[in-house]
């Protein structure tokens, strides 16, 4: 379920995209947001106004893809990195995706990495054509990879690593997964608000704790400026890993106001505000 | 699963947490614990986590000197890997009219009679002591020094884990669905996760005393209430004490971690267990906190939530046995200020139970009073 994994399923996504023959014509903007939220910088984004102006502010937005050519602008003003840019004409047997990469290092044009899936799940190798990161990139780098073309809806990724060497983590996980060090666990944070690192987390679970509220309420994870918008995934997935519990059957934290943070004073009427 | 237990104990807030444990301290055995989620998902893990001993009776007094001066070397007491995060910033209470200020004369006299180092303080000294204050508001206060707060997870999960420690079973996300009663005598609990043998069950279950209570035949007056509550971003700390405001309805704290946690109460709440968010608190409580501490208005609220206010009659907790079903007890009822009383609650009810006298005379508590008209009239309540 995309609310515990944060992964959006392929039916779900199949829905937002443009039909058989309009994806044979060439580029299209997959946007794949499929969260009610006040949000809407897409719609702006657009030169063409292929994103329409929600009724309200929360709808989800869709793309019209008589209009939409595939430029790209929108990839990195999303600030829910929902949006990607797929080519299926690329070549004979390749595709081409182009999503927004925040972090470092970036891979250099001609890099050979491991396409990933919604999941993180390394599933091809994929070939790195451009890397744009530009003042207009507002620190979103858009990254375009060469991939199969069959798995053109499924590569929404990448890593440097498929884990498939020896991998020096302790987990019980038998699939190829990102490589992960153990002595960097200490540093991998979970939750960037609160500083809270997978190592702590690991704790708590040793300790019993092994919901996501029960983790909340001992490390404050989730409890930060993002309100767990950040870590609440990351946490059930390490949870379901751990107990073995299949992750749509976890118990999530409240949902509650406000929705992002804002200022107290702006609750206040003019007169009250001098 | 079935099982057998000496005590059963409904109910993972403060309450249940801290009787488990000073019950198994004494030496009892098979005693569990059941909790319908997570320990302190009830109205502990959603409170302001304020205790101060600045009451109007002397029996409020003295139940939270007694419990304050427990939370000073709690983490001590319990072995506590992590930290309660006690800190004794003091509470710092305005008066903003002239009868609200005669009584905190009053019981700032009887505070000291009982060894409460509280004082009355002029609108300047409170400014000393919160610089940013708008004494507008203010004609005067009281202050004590050693009331403060807590987080109320870690309380908790601090006295939970020393009750296990000492063998006591603590069973989460379990309901407790129905109680035996046979010939006016406790038989068993069910949950949904099996039967439990036993002859005596506490019930410490906050909002839903009620309806455990029901479990059993009895109506206790008790009824629950939502009250609201939202948190800032952190920033560095710049306030010391607790600010509390009875006419201006205004708790508000700074946390350790740096955020500020506010709330207030709202005479218009409908009596039922709904614990969902509104909009209107929100605003009403940035008005009441830009009024009387301007300088907060520019810091941003991250998350609102809300608990459920267990009110009794007189405001005062029930502590005691339940007349017409032998092996039942209820602590509940705190009308806002249990989580303060948690270790006293912890104490005095584990002796009851274990028929030991009890540290503090809490007699005047039972729930008998309702019926005799005996009720216990604090003045100094939220
Ligand atoms: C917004 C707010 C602010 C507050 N501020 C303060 C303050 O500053 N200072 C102070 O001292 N007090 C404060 N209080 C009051 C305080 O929170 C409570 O009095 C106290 O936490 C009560 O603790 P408890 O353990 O008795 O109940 P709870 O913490 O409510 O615990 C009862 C538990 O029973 C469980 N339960 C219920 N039914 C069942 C069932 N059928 N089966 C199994 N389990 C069940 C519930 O899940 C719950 O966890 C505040 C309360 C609120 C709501
Ligand atoms: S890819 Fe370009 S044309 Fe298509 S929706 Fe995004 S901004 Fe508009
Ligand atoms: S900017 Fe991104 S997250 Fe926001 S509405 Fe558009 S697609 Fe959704």
């Amino acid at each position: 379920m995309l609310k515990n994994s944060g992964v959006a399923e392929r039916d779900l996504v199949e829905k937002v995209y443009p039909s058989e023959e309009r994806r044979k014509k060439g580029a299209f903007a997959a946007i794949e947001c499929f969260q009610r939220i006040p949000c809407d910088p897409c719609v702006a984004s657009c030169k063409r106004g292929a994103i329409s102006p929600p009724a309200d502010i929360n709808d989800i937005p869709t793309a019209d893809f008589d209009k939409c050519n595939g430029c790209g602008l929108c990839i990195s003003v999303c600030p829910g990195l929902a949006i990607f840019v797929i080519d299926e004409n690329y070549s004979v047997d390749e595709a081409l995706i182009k999503l927004p990469y925040e972090f470092l290092p970036l891979p250099i044009v001609g890099d050979i990495v491991f396409g990933t899936d919604r999941g993180g799940s390394p599933v091809c190798k994929a070939k790195v054509v451009q890397v744009v990161n530009t003042k207009s990139s507002n620190r979103t780098p858009v990254v375009s990879l060469a991939v199969p073309k069959e798995l053109s809806m499924d590569v929404r990724g990448f890593c440097f690593d498929d884990g498939k060497e020896k991998c020096e983590c302790d987990c019980a996980n038998t699939q190829p997964h990102l490589h992960t060090p153990h002595s960097t666990l200490h540093t991998q944070y979970i939750c960037r608000c609160e500083g809270i690192t997978l190592d702590k987390i690991r704790e708590y679970v040793a300790h019993g704790y092994t919901t996501l509220n029960e983790i909340k309420i001992i490390s404050r994870a989730g409890m930060g400026a993002c309100q767990g918008r950040t870590c609440r995934q990351l946490i059930l997935n390490e949870l379901a890993k751990t107990t073995g519990q299949p992750i749509d059957k976890m118990p999530v934290s409240t949902f509650r106001p406000p929705v992002q943070p804002i200022k107290m004073g702006l609750l206040l009427s003019e007169e009250e505000q001098k | 699963m079935n099982k057998t237990s000496s005590i059963v104990i409904i109910g993972g807030g403060i309450s249940g947490a801290a009787v488990a444990y000073e019950l198994a301290k004494r030496g009892q055995k098979d005693i569990i614990l059941i909790e319908r989620e997570y320990l302190s998902g009830g109205a502990t893990g959603r409170c302001g986590a304020g205790v101060r001993m600045q009451w109007g009776t002397k029996m409020n007094c003295l139940l939270a000197k007694y419990a304050i001066e427990k939370f000073e070397t709690l983490n001590e007491e319990l072995d506590y890997e992590y930290d309660v995060e006690f800190k004794q910033g003091g509470y710092l209470m305005c008066a903003s009219t002239q009868k609200e200020y005669d009584q905190f004369v009053k019981n700032v006299a009887l505070q000291n009679s009982l060894g409460i180092n509280s004082r009355i303080i002029t609108p300047a000294e409170a400014k000393e002591i919160v610089p940013y204050i708008n004494t507008d508001y203010m004609i005067g206060g009281t202050f004590h020094q050693k009331d403060g707060h807590l987080n109320p997870f870690h309380t908790t999960l601090a006295y939970a884990r020393a009750a296990e420690r000492l063998g006591v079973e603590i069973m989460k996300y379990t309901a407790v669905t129905g109680i035996d009663v046979q010939n006016g005598k406790i038989k068993g609990v069910m949950t949904d996760k099996g039967y439990i043998a036993t002859e005596t069950v506490l019930n410490a279950a906050g909002g839903y005393s009620q309806q455990i209570a029901e479990m059993v035949g009895v109506t206790l007056p008790l009824y629950s209430q939502r009250h609201q509550i939202m948190v800032t971003e952190p920033v560095i700390p710049i306030q010391g004490p607790m600010f509390m405001g009875f006419v201006h309805n205004i708790y508000i704290q700074q946390t350790p971690h740096g955020s500020f946690i506010m709330g207030r109460g709202d005479a218009y709440e409908p009596k039922d267990l709904r614990v969902t968010s509104g909009w209107q608190f929100m605003e009403d409580m940035a008005r009441n906190c830009a009024k009387l501490l301007p300088a907060l208005r520019d810091l941003n609220i991250v998350r609102q939530w809300a608990g459920l206010y267990n009110m009794s009659p007189d405001k005062q907790p029930i502590y005691g046995v339940v007349e017409g079903v032998e092996g039942m007890y209820v602590a509940a009822g705190y009308s806002g200020h249990g989580f303060m009383f948690g270790p006293v609650t912890g104490v005095v009810m584990a002796e009851m139970m274990l028929g030991l006298p009890t540290t503090v005379d809490v007699s005047a508590l039972g729930p008998d009073r309702f019926a005799s008209g005996k009720l216990f009239v604090e003045p100094s309540v939220v």
